[in-house]
């Protein structure tokens, strides 16, 4: 019985620049023509960024593999790529032992792909909310969090490691000068994208504690207070690690927010 | 200050694997700082492994998909729940059917390897509910409670 492949390729209007190509059959020797006629249809387009869909692929042989990576090798030439998604888990692992996850990227189904490009190329960032409890405890975890999520995304060990430090100095600040009650939360949102990260904090007000921590963030409109010298040093060490820094307080709420590009 | 318990944590992330490794960890540092074994931190972490996998992997159908993970700390037990926009019809009708007949492969048009990490869910916890709404909205609640603690 001969082998059959049937192609499909959709243009996605909601994301300029990527098409994604269904394959559906056997990618091996007997279908490579249809294989290659589906990507030079795709180099004709205007968009150079595929997806091929192996959701539906049963086999890739090594000549199939080596037309996929030709085109590929095209579609880079013309500033786009080609990228896997949904290689069944036996094909995924014959084609990592003939190393072709060293070539091609590889995305557990198209959703994920197309994420991966927007994430690359339209910088789009995504977002991360926590809330937890207002208690000093939770902090190492929560700064380790965003570490970890940073360090997931692309950026290095320097700067992961800086962000754990402002997240830490952020997070015990609002647990600090917030309401002391363990049943109040602390809000976290994190936007992370290529260049920059942006994390927002936000506790509960202590009325007491605010004019305290006023006078912290202006210490040039209140120097007839003499506060204890140590303290505030933490919000120097995030200014100092930051491009960004503002607050707003209120008698709802405090919310910090801090802008911290890339370095590495 | 001393953790008091219940006490109440609510992540909300993109419906991306990439974020995985770092919740399953985080959710183990909170069970070990509250005085949880790390045995049974590390078995939570295969939970809430296989349900952030699930969400994502079958619950995720837009490309500004989230999942929402609300975790209850309890001096006794944990308790998970997590949320997804509700995935395809077939994934939905396979998660039915992995439900309604737990063994793998058994009627449920799923391949051997599928549908095991909810069964592996449903041996590490106490109770594992799946609420699926019309709008095919999914929730999944776990509950797993702490085994002697001293023996752990």
């Amino acid at each position: 019985m001969p082998s059959t492949l049937k192609t499909d390729i959709e243009e996605l209007t909601a994301t300029p620049g990527v098409v994604v190509v269904r394959f559906q059959g056997s990618l091996e020797s007997e279908t490579i023509s249809d294989i290659e006629k589906v990507f030079s249809r795709v180099q004709m387009g205007s968009s150079v960024f595929a997806v091929a869909d192996m959701s539906s692929v049963n086999l890739i042989s090594s000549a199939a593999l080596g037309e996929l990576m030709g085109a590929r090798k095209r579609l880079i030439e013309l500033g786009g790529d080609l990228v896997l998604a949904g290689v069944i888990l036996e094909i995924r692992t014959k084609l990592n032992l003939m190393g072709a996850s060293k070539i091609f990227k590889m995305f557990n189904d198209v959703r994920s792909a197309i994420n991966a490009y927007k994430w690359e190329t339209e910088k789009k960032s995504e977002q991360v909310e926590l809330t937890f409890p207002s208690n000093l405890k939770m902090v190492p975890a929560v700064r380790q969090l965003i570490s970890r999520i940073a360090r997931q995304k692309g950026y290095g060990n320097r700067d992961s490691f800086r962000i754990e430090t402002i997240v830490d100095e952020i997070c015990n600040n609002a647990i600090e000068h917030g309401l002391n009650d363990s049943n109040l939360n602390i809000g976290i949102k994190v936007d992370i994208d290529p260049d920059k990260i942006e994390i927002d904090v936000t506790n509960i007000s202590d009325p007491e504690k605010m004019f305290l921590l006023k006078t912290h963030l202006k210490p040039e409109e209140h120097q007839d207070i003499h506060n204890d010298e140590k303290r505030g040093r933490g919000l120097m060490l995030i200014k100092m690690l930051t491009d960004e820094l503002t607050f707003n307080i209120s008698e709802q709420g405090t919310v910090v927010h801090v802008k911290k590009v890339r370095e590495e | 200050m001393d953790i008091s318990f219940p006490y109440h944590i609510k992540l909300c992330f993109p419906g991306n694997l990439e974020y995985i490794p770092a919740i399953r960890k985080y959710i183990s540092e909170l069970l070990q700082i509250s005085n949880f074994s790390p045995k049974f931190a590390y078995r939570s972490e295969i939970i809430v492994d296989e349900l952030c996998n699930n969400a994502v992997n079958f619950g995720c159908r837009t490309e500004d998909a989230r999942v929402e993970l609300e975790c209850t700390f309890f001096n006794d037990r944990i308790e998970f729940t997590i949320k997804d926009q509700g995935g395809l019809k077939e994934n939905v009708d396979k998660l039915r059917s992995t439900l309604d007949n737990p063994v793998p492969g058994s009627d449920s048009g799923m391949l051997p390897h599928q549908g095991m990490g909810l069964e592996i869910v449903r041996m590490l916890s106490e109770k594992l509910d799946v609420k699926i709404d019309k709008e095919n909205l999914t929730s999944v609640h776990v509950v797993r409670r702490r085994e002697d603690s001293a023996l752990e």
